[in-house]
This record gives structure tokens, C-alpha cells and sequence, in this order.
């Protein structure tokens, strides 16, 4: 629909990035921002600027963002891969509750196997938990018509209170007599590699890019993504085409699951190395914003995960320099979701209007011309 | 249990629905006019700070009451343009709604009260304390601050609207059948317009109630969800007002019953009676509890040229 404001990269067939709408909107969410600091007192150019150092400055800083993107980016897949299925997930953050539980639980216990493959089993598990989770919604979605928005929704809650229950004693995922529940520490075999020595950057975020890059592929280029995208293009249209439209909705539903599984294995794998009570604390709910930001595409996925994990980690650079809270990176991505669907629906409604103003000159030419005749 | 702690837990379970009341007295209206409000959750959120800045600086709980009415009416005027005329997807501007409150609550928060948590009033209680002993209606109703008061009888004020005036009737009509009230000369947009505003006034109402009715400040993320809890109640509840009060009170119960288990220990955790709610909308959902109709266009853009 805005095919004049796409970015051909050059050398890059199919390497699209429809870029003028999230840019756009992330200018105008950074204008917003600007506004608010300047109005709570600070100078904005600066709180940028120690925003910009907090998160490219330096090795640290540059790991910090790789760090806070890396669950997003999981989580943003999870919701984006939904999205070319027509389909909203909308439980990232109970998946990732479960996704994590379970790999804490095959990370606790000491396998006679290698390293590698104890981490290997342990990501699996983490996988699994997530597409477990999304099971019900997915059937409910594909074989009963039931909406998957309320029905994901639900359940991030019902994760949550599962997974603390699981991390109170006598639960055997609980450590005894812990501060604050949580699990015992998982075993070093299991443990994500770290990537930099000295910072905390994990090989999540290396599976979560290369997974972003699988998918763009995956949906692109193979039978699975074509009918994934006829299905989230034109049901009716994909049924015609004899694709098993409810299979292909309960199987993608499953594999977002997963995904956001892998968000939350990451965390507890690569970051915490526990998992802790009511960990998540709304990056599945950010992840959504950000396959919004991305419309859904793995690659802008990468990019915007990118952009919202350096938001997160020079946000405290910023309150230490000019005083304004974090929160404000939250504000920034919330404010670019908003312009997103302020723009995007401009953007429709002048198109229609271009149409139809369009179509009635046809029909005025039409009708003229029987006139004439 | 023995009497007093169940007196103790019924007064918990009404002081803890009120708020869910609340937020659903405005959900049925904004779901009956077929627009699904996500960001009822955002605008909770800041109806309880906006509720107890106001309170703060003016020292009165009334206007403070009236000022959270207006912040999350403010916020639903930005869901309905962006819904109702722009006909934008409804849960993605809930979601921005509700992200966008998280973060400047959190900000506004930390800047208004960077120093200490501000305490403030809270809601009176009116009736005369050798009331409160009068057994069931003592603890559910005389007991408790006034909000509450408001809580129980809004929803049949709503309901009244809803099934026995003709302005209600057109509520009703448009969510499931848009064009034939266009075609009765009125105004779709302005209908559903009012739905969605009522649903953000009432979201504010309710966040003054949970930050108001007894606790007296407001804590980043105060709402946590409760929103949610109301959507799922509009489910369960059929979107008819009383029914759907008396699940946001069974939810409230079961998060009553909670909060004792945890101070007090039971067979079963603690987490599974606040699960409950999740769960029971997913069945009904399912099709387990009865069968659930929903509002015809709910979720669906209304545009007046296509028919």
C-alpha cells in the first residue's frame, strides 16, 4: 500500500523494509519525549545524548543493549510470526514464564551428558514450555473459532501464578529458604556462553537473531511461509488454494509459542541463571509493540529490538546524568506504537479516499462518455 | 472459619470487587458498541495517580475522584478517534494506551513524589460504626467507604439505561447492527464515541477506587492487570451489567480468599483461587460455561460507505 516509500536494499532480493512509517514514527515519539524531559526540567539533547552513550558508548554499553534486546527480539518474533498468520499472540509473557520454567527445570539437574548437549536439551525444554502454553489457545483458535486474543491473554496471568507456585516451597523448583522465591542456581553446564568476557552478553542473542533471520527466510521463501501468508492474507482465498487453513493457524500458533518459550530461556539461561519470581515483568507485552513497530517482519524485528533494547539500556545512563527516570524508554516505545497507528491509518484513509475520488471520475468518464454516444 | 474472619473476608471481597466494578460498568458500554478496550488497563492506571495527585494538592478525594474521571476519559477519546473515524485496529491502540500510561504514570510518578510516597485520603465511610457489627450487611455494605457504595449501585443504574431507555437501546443496536441505526438517522460515530468515553471515565473511577478506597497512594503498576480481569468478566457475565458486576464480585472473593491464604496458610496455594478467573473465562470462552454471545461487531471498524 505504500509501495513509493519502500527501501529497496540494494543486492538484497527481497529485502524489503517498508522504513518511512517506523521511522517516522519513531522520530515523532523521540520529538514527543523530547517535550516531556524538557518539560520535567532537563535538556533533552543531553538526556539523549547520555542515552546514546548508555547504549553505543561503550563495550559495556554495547553488550548492555545486546542484553536487553535479546528477550525482546524472541518476543517480538513470537508475536510477529502470529501476525503474517493473521493471528494476534498476544502471550508472549506467559510463554516466556513457561518457556523459562521449564528450561530451569532440565538446567537443575545434572545429566551424564556433555555440556553442550545438557544446554542443547535445556533450550528444547524451554521451547517446549512455550508451545505447551500456547496449545490450548491454539486449539481453541484453529478447530473452535474461539479468539486467540483473549484466550493468550488470560493465560500470561494464570503463568505467572503457576510459576510462582512452582518457586514456593515444597515445590521442588524452589530454593529453600530464599529471600525472595526462586529457583537454586542452575547448573554451569547449562549456562548460555558468554559472548564478551567481562559483560553479561549471552548466545541469546546470537539464537535470537539467527532465528530472525530463519524466519524471514522460512516465511519467504518456503511452502510453509507462503501458506502462512495466505492464510493471514485471505483465509477464504487459501482455503480455495487447498491450504488446511486450521492447521496451518494451530501450528504457527504453536511455533510463536515456542518462541516466546525461547524468550524466557534465554533469560534464565544466559542472564539470571535462576529463575525468579515474576521475572518477565512485561517484555512480552514490549515484544508486542515491537512486531507492531516491525509489522511483523523478522528482519525489522532485528532492527527495532534493536532500537528498543538501546532505549532499556541507556535509559539509566540518562536518569544518572540529567535525573529523568527510565521510564521514559518505556514512554518512547509507547509513544512510537502510537504513532505507528496514527500514520498507518492516515496513510489508509487518504489512499481510500484517493481511490474512490478516483473511481468516481472513472465512473463520471463512463457516464459521460454514454452521454456523448 | 470462624465468624469474625469470615466478616473480615466478605468485607475484603466487596472492597476488592469495587474497582472491577467499576472499570465494568464502562467495559459493557464500550463493548456493547462493538470497540474492544484494552487500554481500560492504562486508563485505570492513571485515574489511581491522576486520583491521588489531585487528592494530594487539593486535599479532597471528590475532585480527586472527578480528575482520575477525566484523565482516563482523556485517554479513551484518544482509543475512540483512533478506533471509531481512523477505524485503526482496536487492540493495537488499547496496547498503546496501556503502554503509553505505564511509562508516564511511572515518570509522573517518580517526579511528583520523588522524595517520599505521598499519602492521601481516602474515601470516607458514611455509615454510623455500631452498623459495621450488623451481621452480612454490616461488612459488605456499612463498612465501607462510599466508592464502594457507588460500585453497587452503578452497575443497576446501567443496566436500567442499558434495557429500559431508548438511548440504551441504541447503545445496544449499534454493536450489533451499525447500519440499521445509521439508517434510523442516527449518528454511529457519536454513539460509539460516548461507549468508549463512558468506558474511560469508569476505568478512571476505578482507579481512584483501588488507590482511594483504602490505601491512600498510588505504586507504579498499581493496577496490574485488573482491567484484564474485567474483560474477562464482560465475557462471563454475557456483557450484561448486573451479571458481570456479580463475576467482577466473585473475582474479587476469589482474590480476597488469596491474600488470607497467604497470611494464613491452607491446603491450597495461594495462587490457584486468583488463577480462577483466567481460567473460568477461557472456558466460557470455549464454550464449557453456557454459550456466549458477543455484541455482533465487537472488534469490528464500522465504515459507513461499505454495506
Amino acid at each position: 500500500m505504500s509501495e513509493r516509500k519502500t527501501i529497496e536494499l540494494p543486492g538484497l532480493r527481497g529485502l524489503v523494509l517498508s522504513g518511512a512509517r517506523p521511522i517516522l514514527a519513531v522520530i515523532l515519539a523521540l520529538v514527543v519525549s523530547a517535550g516531556l524531559i524538557w518539560a520535567a526540567g532537563a535538556n533533552p539533547i543531553e538526556a539523549y545524548a547520555a542515552l546514546l552513550e548508555g547504549s553505543f558508548g561503550s563495550v559495556a554499553a554495547l553488550a548492555n543493549t545486546g542484553v536487553r534486546a535479546a528477550p525482546l527480539l524472541l518476543a517480538g518474533l513470537a508475536v510477529g510470526l502470529g501476525f503474517k498468520a493473521g493471528m494476534w499472540n498476544i502471550g508472549g509473557e506467559g510463554q516466556m514464564y513457561l518457556g523459562a520454567a521449564a528450561a530451569t527445570a532440565v538446567g537443575l539437574i545434572p545429566l551424564p551428558v556433555p555440556a553442550w548437549l545438557h544446554l542443547l536439551l535445556a533450550v528444547m525444554a524451554g521451547f517446549a514450555g512455550g508451545v505447551l502454553w500456547a496449545l490450548v489457545p491454539a486449539y481453541l483458535r484453529a478447530y473452535r473459532g474461539v479468539s486467540e486474543v483473549v484466550t493468550t491473554l488470560m493465560l500470561n496471568y494464570v503463568a505467572g501464578y503457576l510459576v510462582s507456585w512452582l518457586l514456593h516451597e515444597p515445590s521442588p523448583l524452589a530454593e529453600k529458604g530464599a529471600f525472595y522465591p526462586m529457583s537454586p542456581p542452575i547448573l554451569p553446564s547449562a549456562h548460555l556462553p558468554i559472548l564478551v568476557k567481562g559483560t553479561s552478553l549471552h548466545a541469546g542473542l546470537i539464537l535470537a537473531v539467527v532465528l530472525g533471520v530463519v524466519l524471514h527466510l522460512v516465511l519467504r521463501y518456503t511452502a510453509f511461509g507462503f501458506r502462512t501468508r495466505t492464510v493471514g492474507g485471505n483465509p477464504e482465498a487459501a482455503r480455495y488454494a487447498g491450504v488446511g487453513v486450521a492447521r496451518q493457524i494451530f501450528v504457527v500458533l504453536l511455533v510463536c509459542g515456542g518462541l516466546g518459550g525461547l524468550a524466557g530461556v534465554g533469560e534464565v539461561l544466559g542472564l539470571k541463571l535462576r529463575l525468579f519470581d515474576y521475572f518477565v515483568g512485561g517484555v512480552g507485552y514490549e515484544g508486542l509493540a515491537l512486531a507492531i513497530l516491525a509489522n511483523g517482519n523478522p528482519l525489522g524485528v532485528i532492527l527495532g529490538g534493536v532500537f528498543f533494547g538501546s532505549l532499556k539500556a541507556g535509559a539509566s545512563k540518562m536518569q544518572i546524568v540529567t535525573g529523568i527516570e527510565a521510564s521514559m524508554a518505556l514512554v518512547i516505545e509507547a509513544l512510537t506504537v502510537l504513532f505507528i497507528i496514527a500514520i498507518g491509518f492516515g496513510e489508509r484513509v487518504r489512499l481510500t479516499r484517493r481511490e474512490q475520488r478516483k473511481s468516481r471520475a472513472e465512473e463520471g468518464v463512463a457516464h459521460g462518455n454514454e452521454l456523448h454516444q | 472459619m470462624e465468624m469474625n474472619s469470615i466478616n473480615s473476608w466478605l468485607q475484603a471481597s466487596v472492597r476488592l470487587a469495587a474497582p472491577l466494578m467499576l472499570v465494568s460498568v464502562g467495559g459493557v458500554y464500550t463493548e456493547r458498541v462493538g470497540i474492544v478496550n484494552i487500554g481500560m488497563e492504562g486508563m485505570m492506571l492513571a485515574g489511581a495517580l491522576v486520583s491521588v495527585a489531585a487528592s494530594f494538592f487539593t486535599g479532597n478525594v471528590v475532585i480527586g475522584a472527578i480528575c482520575a474521571m477525566m484523565a482516563g476519559g482523556l485517554l479513551a477519546v484518544v482509543h475512540a478517534y483512533l478506533t471509531v473515524p481512523r477505524r485503526a485496529s482496536q487492540l493495537i491502540s488499547g496496547l498503546a494506551i496501556n503502554l503509553v500510561a505505564l511509562g508516564l504514570t511511572d515518570f509522573g510518578y517518580a517526579r511528583l513524589f520523588s522524595t517520599e510516597r505521598a499519602r492521601v485520603a481516602t474515601f470516607p465511610v458514611l455509615s454510623p460504626p455500631e452498623w459495621h457489627g450488623v451481621p452480612f450487611f454490616g461488612p459488605v455494605i456499612f463498612a465501607q467507604p462510599v466508592v464502594v457504595w457507588i460500585a453497587l449501585i452503578l452497575p443497576l443504574v446501567s443496566a436500567w439505561v442499558l434495557y429500559r431507555t431508548s438511548w440504551g437501546l441504541n447503545i445496544r443496536a449499534v454493536g450489533e447492527h451499525p447500519h440499521a441505526v445509521a439508517s434510523a438517522g442516527l449518528s454511529v460515530f457519536r454513539l460509539k464515541y460516548v461507549g468508549v468515553i463512558l468506558s474511560g471515565v469508569f476505568a478512571g473511577l476505578g482507579g481512584s477506587a483501588l488507590a482511594q478506597a483504602e490505601l491512600g497512594y498510588f505504586a507504579p503498576n498499581m493496577t496490574g492487570g485488573r482491567a484484564f480481569v474485567v474483560l474477562a468478566a464482560l465475557v462471563v457475565g454475557k456483557w450484561n451489567p448486573i451479571v458481570v458486576a456479580a463475576v467482577c464480585m466473585l473475582f474479587g472473593a476469589a482474590d480476597a480468599l488469596q491474600l488470607r491464604i497467604q497470611t494464613f496458610g491452607a491446603i491450597i496455594p495461594y495462587q490457584f483461587p486468583v488463577m480462577m478467573p483466567y481460567l473460568l473465562t477461557i472456558a466460557a470462552l470455549a464454550g464449557f460455561v453456557g454459550r456466549t454471545v458477543p455484541p455482533k461487531t465487537l472488534g469490528v471498524p464500522y465504515d459507513p460507505e461499505s454495506y
